[in-house]
């Protein structure tokens, strides 16, 4: 990878222009990107895609602090989309990234942003197609704002929050709460973050090797426990299906210093953003067997069962106590905790 | 055994003065404070200030409401309040809210042989707490003072001193503390309990 830095040593507008301060800095991105950018310079990227049907989204990234312990806003703008895909059931294949860049910001952090997306581009087997790079004044972005959209093709049935059934076991497949407490720490210096640290990573592996061990059918419907945590996620497939999910509270995967810090913080861990984390709706007879496939890969290794969808027609998120009883999770109205990703 | 340490956080008058009710707390706590500072000092352990400077560019610094940036480097209002400094002290500058994050605390904890940290200043659920937290994750037995800790709020210190004996410190007044020196020549390191 090419890393030589010729212009100013620091973000500039006139990186921005169009001109020729642009394209060095362009070039000095994909050079870093490497063989993970496959765009031709185009004004739009043309690519091959096996006929059939496509998934397609996109993100924005904003995360503050945008350098963190075990990652920074690169990987989190790649694992972000990619997971996105995956849990559709797609393939991920190809990102568009798109980089806002506040003057000042010093080329060798832009640089180091350009290869954790490199890294994390090559572990999730996806390429950076296109791209743009557009740079404000001072104060108007926080050091580099990132966007994603990512395209995926599907090689087997798309995973669909309406193909949930009652009785299907409801599997987280790591620990919650570790990112947001992570970069908490990091913003104020309160001391867990060297003991708790983002989960971000892309997922899309460990759900494919899920998917080839079990099949397609038994895992009915999968997502990212991303902004909003746990509880966002279970209000979604409760308004969508229309039925009641309950959760066991011991249950809950939650590192022990998570829970130091979110009882220190008053947040609750199932409220708390992760970026490494998925929620998994399977068939009650394939449970064992997705916790197998899952806590046999890198990331997947606290894989639990939490709890279950019920049969009961009402659109509601349960948590059971140690004592059986149910108390119910009301969904936020807002957020106190924001630029999480 | 390993030596004991006391550690201050924040008296600096940019923190004590930025409200009555702060100051007014301090100023009830300030004689048992320095009291007890002054009997750990006379036998023999260190006492270290962590002074809080705001960075310029730090985003998370409060500010005042005119905008400017308090607890700058150099300043009156950054320094440690004279009352509670002494000869022989030590002043180790922070940035953020625990005194272990990115500061030398540690190696010169380490190079000193301390094993026991006694957390004290304020705010209690805040720099005091923090500053707990890390000093347990790094293996330090540590203790807190609940008489030399305050809060401008008293609910909030005592839900911070709750947390704090509840995950990671000894909480005890400051007269049982050297008690306890005095009966057992140490303060013993607590089991403590973890969450499954």
């Amino acid at each position: 990878m090419a890393s030589s830095v010729t212009g100013p040593d620091e973000v500039v507008l006139d990186h921005g222009s169009g001109a020729k301060l642009s394209h060095e800095l362009v070039s000095l991105i994909v050079d870093t990107l490497g063989d993970v950018y496959i765009g031709e310079m185009e004004d739009s990227a043309m690519l091959s895609i096996p006929a059939g049907r496509i998934a397609m989204t996109t993100d924005s990234f904003v995360v503050d602090p945008p350098f963190f312990g075990n990652g920074d806003i690169g990987k989190i703008a790649v694992c972000g989309t990619v997971n996105d895909l995956a849990v559709v059931g797609a393939r991920p294949l190809y990102l568009t990234l798109g980089m806002i860049l506040e003057t000042g910001l010093p080329i060798t952090r832009l640089l180091q942003v350009v290869t954790s997306i490199r890294e994390a581009s090559l572990e999730a087997g996806v390429r950076i197609v296109c791209g743009d790079t557009k740079v404000v004044r001072k104060g108007e972005v926080d050091q580099i704002y990132l966007n994603t959209a990512g395209l995926g093709v599907f090689e087997r049935a798309p995973l669909r929050m309406r193909d949930v059934r009652p009785g299907d076991r409801v599997i987280l497949s790591g620990s919650i709460g570790n990112h947001t407490v992570h970069l908490l720490s990091i913003r104020e210096g309160l001391g867990f973050e060297q003991r708790v640290l983002s989960d971000c990573a892309p997922l899309n592996g460990m759900l494919d090797e899920l998917l080839a061990t079990t099949g397609e059918g038994p895992v009915h419907s999968v997502r990212d426990v991303t902004r909003g945590g746990l509880a966002a996620v279970l209000h979604e497939y409760a308004q969508a299906t229309g039925l009641t999910i309950r959760v066991d509270r011991a249950r809950l995967p939650i590192q022990f210093e998570t829970v130091m810090a979110t009882d220190m913080l008053g947040i609750n861990a199932i409220h708390a953003a992760n970026e490494g984390c998925l929620c998994l709706f399977v068939a009650p007879e394939a449970e064992q067997e997705v916790l197998a496939a899952l806590r046999s890969h890198r990331y997947g290794g606290e894989a639990v069962a939490i709890g279950e969808v019920t049969a009961a027609a009402e659109p509601v998120v349960l948590m059971r106590d140690g004592d059986g009883r149910d108390s119910v999770i009301e969904e936020l109205q807002g957020s106190e905790l924001p630029r999480l990703c | 055994m390993g030596k004991i340490a006391v550690l201050t956080n924040d008296l600096q008058g940019d923190v004590v003065y930025l409200t009555p009710e702060r100051t007014a707390v301090i100023a009830d706590a300030q004689p048992h404070y320095t009291a007890f500072l002054d009997e750990m000092r006379r036998r023999g352990h260190t006492v270290y200030h962590l002074q809080l400077i705001n960075l310029p560019d730090d985003p998370n610094a409060n500010r005042k409401a005119d905008g400017t940036l308090p607890l700058q480097r150099g300043t009156e209002g950054a320094e440690i309040l004279p009352a509670f400094l002494a000869d022989g002290d030590v002043v180790v500058e922070k940035n953020k809210d625990s005194g272990f994050y990115e500061t030398e605390m540690h190696d010169l904890l380490q190079a000193a042989g301390v094993d026991t940290v006694v957390v004290t200043g304020l705010q209690t659920q805040i720099c005091v707490q923090t500053t707990a937290a890390d000093a347990f994750f790094r293996g330090y037995n540590v203790w807190v003072p609940s008489d030399c800790v305050v809060s401008d709020n008293p609910a909030d210190r005592d839900r911070s001193l709750t947390w704090l004996s509840g995950y990671c410190a000894t909480v005890a007044d400051s007269s049982e503390i050297l008690e306890t020196l005095d009966s057992k020549g140490e303060l013993p390191r607590r089991v403590v309990k973890t969450l499954p």
